[in-house]
């Protein structure tokens, strides 16, 4: 998967190194931003209130 | 081994020595395996990823809603020269500020009205018809032990008469942990007597064999997550048990337990033991002042 995705990247080692972070940097920032929010509350050790 | 080693050859390619290499060529097997260890390590870091998340990340994403739930809050109040008695009350916004001087002279969050997700986000949240700082009765409040800030990650660590100060827009409301279960025998001449402890009683009626209405009331409790009347204005008992005119002044916090599980909950039940009104130029300082070292 990771040797695919390095061989469609353009450009010579150095391009195809800094696309790389960005993808890294991008992917890490749709899991702090958009997904770990969302899962949060679907968790147990959240439930801080009795009812 | 030659049935395996043909597997993760690629179809012609192998060397001739007959070891098996992984080429980029290598054969749909090997590439399925090779994917699939890739997914699974990627898996295994964004699971790490996910702790560094829940405990670092959400404390930063917590900190700048709290600073600005606190900024909104001093607007407000110095804006608002009505100085109602009651706060208005607007879900998932602060109406009040907790302080618990033993955790340091700079701990404080603001209290929002609420208890669900969002308004715990912010800080402590206020169970919604629960009284009101000061008030006879129980002021429930939720707050987060991991994460999110982790207003109450060191609750257990409270002990009796220990204080909890609440300031609302016209008073600040000074609170003490109640004696725990094993310190209730011989209370009022024990560490009752100390002047850390002046005011706070045991909450139980001699006169009755089992203590009175405030027999479950105690400083420290675990109990499981079902237990709404934890935050009862009598704590563990029907609503009607007193008059409001008859009830103590408490303030109840939640939290989980044990740290990172939902299985149980840990409570802890103050008493209202002074007040003040705000004085224009007076603040936190002085109360501090006030309380000395009897944190």
């Amino acid at each position: 998967m990771y040797g695919w995705i390095w061989r469609k990247l353009p450009g010579a080692i150095g391009v195809k190194a800094l696309l790389a972070a960005v993808l890294v940097v991008g992917f890490v920032a749709l899991l702090l931003f958009v997904i770990f929010p969302w899962v949060e509350p679907m968790l147990p050790f959240n439930d801080v209130s009795v009812q | 081994m030659a049935t395996l080693e043909k597997e993760f050859e690629g179809p012609e390619e192998g060397p001739p020595g007959g070891t098996a290499v992984l080429t980029r060529d290598a054969g749909p097997v090997a590439k399925t395996v090779r994917t699939l260890g890739e997914l699974l390590i990627t898996a295994g870091l964004v699971v790490l990823l996910f702790v560094v998340y829940e405990l670092y990340i959400t404390d930063i994403f917590s900190a700048g809603k709290q600073a600005e739930a606190s900024s909104t809050l001093d607007d407000q109040w110095a804006k608002d020269q009505q100085r109602s008695l009651h706060p208005e009350l607007i879900d998932g916004q602060a109406f009040a500020r907790l302080y618990i001087p033993s955790f340091g002279a700079d701990y404080h969050f603001t209290v929002q009205e609420g208890v669900d997700e969002k308004a715990l986000a912010i800080g402590p949240g206020h169970y919604k018809g629960t009284a009101l700082p000061g008030e006879p009765g129980n002021v429930g409040i939720a707050g987060h032990r991991v994460s999110q800030g982790a207003p109450f990650n060191d609750l257990d660590q409270l002990s009796s008469c220990n204080a909890v100060v609440l300031e609302t827009q016209t008073a600040f409301f000074l609170y003490r942990v109640l004696p725990h279960d094993e310190e209730m025998q011989g209370w009022a001449t024990g560490k009752g007597a100390t002047p850390q402890c002046k005011g706070v009683s045991t909450l139980r009626d001699p006169n009755v064999a089992d203590g009175g209405p405030y027999n479950q009331t105690t400083g420290r409790k675990i109990v499981l997550p079902n237990r709404g009347d934890a935050v009862s204005p009598v704590p563990y008992k029907p609503a009607d048990i007193l008059p409001v005119a008859q009830q103590a002044s408490l303030l109840t916090m939640t939290t989980c337990n044990p740290q990172f599980s939902a299985r149980e909950r840990l409570i802890v039940q103050s008493v209202l033991v002074k007040q003040w009104q705000k004085a224009p130029g007076s603040g936190y300082q002085d109360v501090l002042k006030e309380i000395g070292d009897n944190t």
